[in-house]
């Protein structure tokens, strides 16, 4: 049984990662993973996609204004 | 457990993506910090955002189709050139979605959904950095913007479905939005929809609502134009409420029959016609409940709560009343026809309803009619199969009424055509009639309890069965079979009752030999015995000598063979006369027919019989005198001897005198010798014969009924009894007449001359004496004798002469002018009789106009 839901997630896996690569998100296979399982448990892609967004930018721009604010 | 694996896997995540963002990203600036490890309260300023992101927004904004989503992609790769790509995408999703079971992801949809907004997203921020954009729409928003990053790169201002966005959150923008347009209806209307909606529900059950009340001015339900509502909402309440008008109508139909009932006004088919629209009522009651159920689910205005349960809306509503609306308004249309119709009348008029193409207008009226039919049909059933007549609100469309039982069969009942079904036709509706009368007549005329066992078998061979029930409407085949089997086989039974019990053929006949003198000897008997006693004044006759005369002519001829019973019936009948009246005028026969007979031998068809008999009667007597006058006419040695003793002269004169009356004697025989022939053969046994043709192939007692009628119609108009003829009919009585005194003159003639003859034997035997005793003597004084003699004779027969010329003119101008007359007749046997009278043209050419 084991084995089977094994090589069923991973051949999910690796189809979800193949579609993420055609089109173009930029995604490794590790977050796709992780991005899968929360999106299984329920969360709102769009949320999930929001934070695949914003959560770079947000470190460039938190990294700025914390800068700001430590200098 | 569950809270803290994703914890967890959002710390991962968060891990991920900031490490992810140190990796070199041409659009941005070669960042030149290059420590590899993030700062921990970084870290938890990220992981508190992520957590806030995900927190916020717990449900998609489009509907969650997986194929539609894949497709979706497809289209859009293959819009930006990428085919191949995306045939490469659809064979790695099938692959995808056809993983089920253990360890595969559940939620497909979500996975595909992510890819394509994160690939989005990296295309707009590849494009334009400093977007500010909502998602909802992806596909449309995606060419617009890019167009218009193209325009503007340094616009701040997006687009987000057209509500202006007025704070710069991106996350709660849709949300400020709908609540917004929350707001704006709250201030359109003062009631909201579901008060509104609980209220149609109301009215439509015909109770008045808080808002929506009955408006008499307007008739109809109406909202009160003080509550301030939006028109749109106004106009659709008003829609909704037109079932409640029809409600309404049909409710009040129904209570006001409910209430009439017991004054006999409603009757049973409309009883059954409320039951059923009660029924329909009933049905639509459930409708009703299930919808006030639904009503209590509040309306969600925004789609977010879209998961609270079945809502209902006006809208809504004016879809569920879709239906509902179409069968009321029917039912209030059958309501305003059948305010003033009942009974078969109401039956008919609701047929005329039912024919309609819409299946659901047409299924709903079959149900509908198969119960307010089934009175009636019963009522048929009823009648058809035991003769009863079942109608206490006068619905049937066979009226009975209380008759002697001699015309049961012809004024018992009859056809009402007001109360006619219009699915039942005219002539089904004569056989359904005739079949439950023949059952009635049987019972009550002829006794007879065999019907019944033919009604079975009818109900059998039409595989329904005696029992109530088993018919409906629209089973008008079935019904006409059934009223076909009751009728043939009833028929059948009552014409066997009628021929064999009641021996109608040999009655028939009875009357012919008798009343119509067939029986020839018979009535040569009767007219020897009785004429005598005829000739005396009317009102010295007594009718029981006349009787034992009949008696006596009946035991001597062939009569007597005939049937007891029929000789029964049989007697002699003085009809009223006044003074002068000799016995020829008043006399007649009669024949009882007793019931059942008597349905066929009414008073008026004895009547008739009774005149034709008094014709024949007459005719007989005529000819009767006829021949007792050849009787003393006959050549004998009395009057052929010639007489010595007269002169030449006296000779010559009654010569001259026999002949002339052996001549109109001659006339008058021929006359009536073939008017008897004509009457007797050319009328009476022609008809006869084809009467007794009709008889055999008679199908039921209207059929005989007709022949018969036929046959004595056709009697009296050949017989020129009919009023046609009546001028003609003159002209024979005043012949007749003639005749008889001619009769009379004869006798005289003859006793005259024999009287003559008497006298001159006499007066031979006398003068023989005398001879004998004076031989000598010449005959002086028998010359005496002789002289008186020839002056009497010849005073005697001038006379006669005279009137037997007399008789003779008048005679030969009435029979001219009869023959002349006989021509312009309607009837074409009589010109059989013209042609036997005026064989040789005798009597045309002696016309002069001919």
């Amino acid at each position: 049984m084991d084995s089977e839901a094994a090589r069923n997630s991973k051949e999910s896996l690796d189809l979800a990662f193949e579609m993420s690569n055609i089109l173009d998100t930029g995604l490794d296979r590790h977050t796709i993973s992780i991005l899968i399982a929360l999106s299984d448990l329920g969360f709102n892609p769009e949320a999930l996609a929001a934070l695949v967004k914003e959560l770079p930018t947000f470190y460039s721009s938190s990294s700025s204004s914390s800068t700001v604010s430590s200098s | 457990m569950e809270d803290q694996k994703v914890i967890d896997l959002v710390k991962e995540l968060v891990n991920r993506l900031l490490s992810q963002s140190q990796t070199p990203n041409p659009n941005q600036p070669i960042s030149t910090n290059p420590n590899s490890s993030i700062d921990s309260t970084q870290f938890n300023h990220a992981l508190r955002y992520a957590i806030r992101i995900l927190s916020s927004r717990m449900t998609p904004s489009i509907a969650s189709d997986e194929a539609a989503m894949a497709e979706s992609i497809k289209r859009q790769l293959v819009t930006q050139g990428k085919s191949s790509e995306a045939l490469t995408f659809a064979d790695l999703y099938s692959k995808f979605a056809s993983k089920t079971g253990p360890g595969s992801i559940n939620n497909k949809w979500a996975v595909l959904y992510l890819l394509r907004v994160v690939s989005e997203d990296r295309k707009l921020a590849n494009k334009q950095p400093n977007s500010t954009v909502s998602r909802g729409l992806p596909a449309i928003f995606d060419s617009q913007l890019s167009d218009n990053s193209r325009v503007s790169n340094d616009k701040e201002v997006g687009w987000s479905g057209g509500v202006l966005m007025v704070s710069k959150d991106p996350d709660n923008m849709r949300d400020i939005a709908f609540r917004e347009f929350a707001n704006l209806l709250k201030e359109e209307s003062e009631v909201s929809e579901e008060v509104l909606v609980r209220d149609v529900l109301y009215a439509c059950q015909g109770i008045d609502g808080t808002y929506v009340k009955f408006d008499e001015i307007i008739d109809g339900y109406a909202l009160y134009d003080s509550i301030k509502v939006p028109r749109a909402t106004r106009i659709m309440v008003q829609k909704l409420c037109e079932l409640g008008w029809l409600f309404r109508k049909v409710k009040g139909y129904i209570s006001e029959s409910m209430d009439r009932f017991p004054a006999k006004d409603v009757g049973t088919v409309g009883q059954a016609f409320c039951a059923a629209l009660q029924d329909e009522l009933t049905e639509y009651y459930k409708l009703l409940a299930v919808l006030e159920a639904q009503a209590m689910n509040p309306i969600p205005l925004v789609p977010e709560t879209v998961t609270s349960g079945n809502y209902l809306s006006l809208r809504r509503l004016s879809v569920w009343f879709a239906e509902p609306v179409v069968k009321m308004r029917l039912m209030a249309v059958l309501v305003d026809i059948c305010k003033v119709l009942r009974g078969g009348a109401m039956a008919g008029a609701i047929h005329m309803h039912a024919q309609h193409g819409d299946p659901l207008v047409h299924d709903f009226m079959k149900r509908l009619l198969r119960r307010v039919c089934s009175p009636l049909f019963e009522m048929v059933r009823s009648w058809v199969l035991e003769g009863e007549l079942e109608d206490v609100f006068s619905e049937f469309f066979v009226v009975g009424q209380p008759v002697k039982a001699e015309s049961l069969w012809r004024e018992g009942y009859r056809l009402h055509p007001g109360m006619l079904p219009s699915f039942i036709s005219p002539s089904l509706a004569q056989r359904i009639l005739r079949t439950g009368k023949s059952i009635n007549f049987l019972r009550v005329c002829c006794e007879d309890r065999g019907w019944a066992d033919a009604a079975t078998e009818a109900a059998a061979a039409a595989g329904t069965t005696t029992g109530r029930g088993g018919l409906g409407y629209g089973e008008t085949d079935a019904l006409e079979l059934l009223v076909d089997e009751a009728a043939k086989r009833i028929d059948k039974h009552l014409l066997d009752v009628i021929y064999n019990r009641y021996k109608f053929k040999d009655h028939c006949l009875a009357i012919k030999q008798y009343l119509l003198l067939g029986q020839g000897d018979f009535v040569q008997y009767l007219m020897d015995i009785v004429g005598p006693e005829l000739s005396e004044p009317a009102n010295t006759i007594s009718t029981f000598k006349l009787a034992g005369l009949l008696e006596t002519a009946i035991r001597s001829s062939n009569a007597q063979y005939d049937d007891r019973d029929i000789l029964d019936r049989l007697r002699v009948k003085m009809m009223p006369h006044n003074t002068g009246d000799r016995g020829w005028d008043v006399f007649s026969l009669e024949y009882d027919a007793r019931v059942p007979l008597d349905t066929v031998f009414t008073e008026s068809v004895m009547s008739r019989y009774l005149r034709i008999f008094n014709f024949l009667w007459k005719l007989r007597r005529v000819e009767h005198a006829l021949i007792s006058a050849w009787k003393t006419m006959k050549p004998n040695c009395i009057t052929s001897r010639s007489f010595i003793k007269l002169q030449q002269a006296v000779k010559v004169k009654l010569l001259s005198t026999l002949r002339q009356c052996q001549v109109l004697w001659d006339e008058m025989n021929h006359f009536v010798s073939n008017l008897q022939y004509y009457i007797m053969f050319e009328v009476l046994e022609v008809s006869w014969s084809t009467l007794s043709n009709e008889m055999e192939a008679a199908k039921d007692l209207d059929d005989l009924l007709a022949a018969h009628e036929k046959y004595l119609h056709s009697i009296v108009e050949k017989s020129l009894l009919g009023e046609r003829s009546q001028g003609l009919y003159d002209t024979l009585f005043v012949l007749f007449d003639l005749i008889l005194r001619f009769r009379s003159l004869a006798d005289r003639l003859y006793e005259g001359i024999y009287e003559v003859q008497a006298r001159s034997t006499d007066d031979k035997k006398k003068l023989s004496r005398q001879l004998s005793s004076r031989s000598t003597e010449p005959g002086s004084w028998v010359s005496e004798g002789r002289k008186a003699l020839t002056q009497h004779a010849t005073k005697f027969l001038s006379s006669m002469s005279q009137e037997l010329d007399d008789i003779g003119k008048k005679y030969s101008s009435l029979l001219t002018g009869f023959i002349s007359e006989l021509p312009v007749q309607q009837h074409i046997d009589l010109k059989f009789l013209l042609f036997r009278l005026d064989f040789t043209e005798f009597y045309s050419q002696s016309r002069p106009n001919t």
